[in-house]
């Protein structure tokens, strides 16, 4: 089958055939299986070796007709489980590269085959879900009522090409991580918020002249807090991956330039603040550059405000 | 003498019994997604659609694909998100396939089963509903595709620990023209 694959290559259109590196492993399942069942899996890949994610994989049981379906993830797997012991059809699709069909493939309960298959790219395949695929979707009618015909047009016809229409997972992955980052920045912005309240709350108590020293020490605690937290959000939004080529539009722009006024806020107002608590613990009244702590502490926390609302309210 | 005119008269005569095939281009679309959250009310628009319909037998098969990318919400970060949420760098393109027949383009309303992949995952939809209105030789198509997030096993993304609501319909205006 290689060789037959390999001489159409030598037949083929430059520029247009490339070559595929199908590889199927049929490696013991790592999952425990039910007894007297078994399990297939594998993984696809391109000709290079990367993985083919989306790919459509369908194994029919030669024996009674069933059919499953599976599509590989980002690293190219795919995996069956629970297959009763038998002979099965394997057929593997993916936009870009020919169909693979192995006619026959024996699953045992305790022990499984393994294949390795190289396939000849082609026209891309039309994203037709396989029979069982279309028995588990959603709103899925009991027959195929839109099955393509042989007149069907395909993504080609519509001048998209295999490359725009593969995957890239590194990509996905920079997204999810820089979804995930975000997702922890949103929160701790959240959590920073109650001490924030508490410590602008407390400091009517703090700088007055009639003032303790307990609510000057709970005013100090409070914004320390603030600050550890207010640093740990900025972390995970600075620290978040950027993506290539995006330009900033929208509110998120308005909540990035209020970073530009918080920010510097967050270290100006502590430092302001040390200064003050030295001066009133001192008997002396606030005065210099200390009386600037209240002012650019308010400043700071509506910029952290107004950047809090800017994402979270549609205005 | 006759016989070569007759088998000439038949050859050209044939393609007539045969059936002729037609085609349909997209010339113009808007695709609108619209997600409700209680804080927020956001729609995402692309007009980067492709489509093309072909007929055969009175039958005409409908192919429209579009980039997950394409959609513009107007916020950067939210479609950033929306891709990420959607898989949309590892599934880009999300096409939409449906069977109509030939004679649906005169119609007023027709309702569509659309086979729709999107975020690595295929729903279907039977009979949605669509108006037509033809301009000439342009037919414009309006109507709404009852998406839901679970459709496509996407987890609802959150805002303030709040999740976006399960709906997500699509308004779909189309402008088609034959070939």
């Amino acid at each position: 089958m290689l060789r037959k694959i390999f001489g159409n290559r030598d037949s083929g259109v430059p520029g247009l055939v490339f070559f595929v590196c199908l590889v199927v492993a049929f490696a013991p399942s790592l999952i425990a299986q039910t007894a007297g069942m078994g399990a297939l899996t594998g993984r696809v890949a391109d000709a290079t070796g990367n993985a083919v994610a989306n790919a459509t994989v369908t194994v029919t049981s030669i024996d009674n007709g069933q059919i499953r379906s599976a599509t590989t993830g980002t690293d190219g797997t795919y995996k069956f489980d629970g297959l009763p012991p038998g002979k099965y059809r394997l057929k593997v699709e993916a936009v870009g590269f020919k169909t693979l069909e192995i006619p026959s493939t024996t699953v045992r309960g305790t022990e499984t085959a393994v294949v390795d298959e190289k396939l000849e790219s082609g026209e891309p395949i039309n994203e037709k879900p396989s029979a069982a695929q279309q028995d588990n979707l959603p709103n899925a009618p009991s027959s195929i009522t839109t099955s393509s015909s042989a007149t069907a047009p395909s993504l080609s016809d519509l001048g998209i090409s295999p490359e725009q229409a593969q995957g890239n997972p590194r990509e996905q992955a920079l997204l999810d991580k820089r979804t995930h980052m975000l997702k922890i920045h949103q929160r701790m912005g959240l959590i920073t918020t109650i001490p924030l309240i508490a410590t602008v709350a407390t400091s009517i108590n703090a700088g007055g002249k009639n003032t303790s020293t307990a609510s000057r020490d709970l005013h100090t605690a409070l914004g320390a807090v603030t600050g550890d937290l207010y640093f740990m959000t900025a972390y995970y939004a600075i620290r978040a991956p950027r993506v290539p080529g995006t330009e900033t539009r929208g509110p998120i722009r308005f909540h990035k330039a209020m970073a530009w006024i918080h920010g510097p806020g967050m270290i100006l107002t502590p430092i302001l603040g040390i200064m003050a608590f030295n001066e009133k613990n001192n008997g002396e009244k606030v005065h210099g550059i200390a009386s600037a702590h209240g002012p650019v502490a308010i400043v700071t926390a509506g910029a952290f405000g107004a950047a809090l609302l800017s994402v979270s309210v549609k205005f | 003498m006759n016989k070569k005119i007759l088998i000439a008269f038949v050859l050209l005569a044939l393609p007539a019994f045969g059936g002729s095939d037609s085609q349909w281009v997209l010339e113009q679309s808007s695709l609108t997604y619209h997600v409700s959250h209680p804080l927020h009310e956001s729609e995402g628009v692309s007009h980067a659609a492709r489509g093309k319909g072909v007929c055969h037998a009175g039958e005409c098969d409908f192919l429209i694909a579009v980039a997950v990318k394409s959609f513009d919400s107007g916020d950067s970060n939210r479609d950033l998100h929306m891709v990420q949420v959607t898989r949309g760098a590892e599934f880009p393109i999300v096409t939409v396939r449906t069977r109509l027949p030939e004679s649906a383009a005169t119609s007023a309303t027709v309702n569509a089963d659309l086979e729709i992949q999107f975020a690595g995952q295929t729903a279907q939809y039977k009979q949605v509903p669509f108006k037509l209105e033809t301009q000439g030789s342009k037919t414009h198509i309006t109507g709404t595709i009852p998406a839901t997030l679970s459709d496509f096993k996407i987890d609802p993304p959150s805002l303030l620990t709040i999740r976006v609501k399960n709906e997500m319909p699509v308004r779909v205006d189309m402008t088609w023209h034959p070939q």
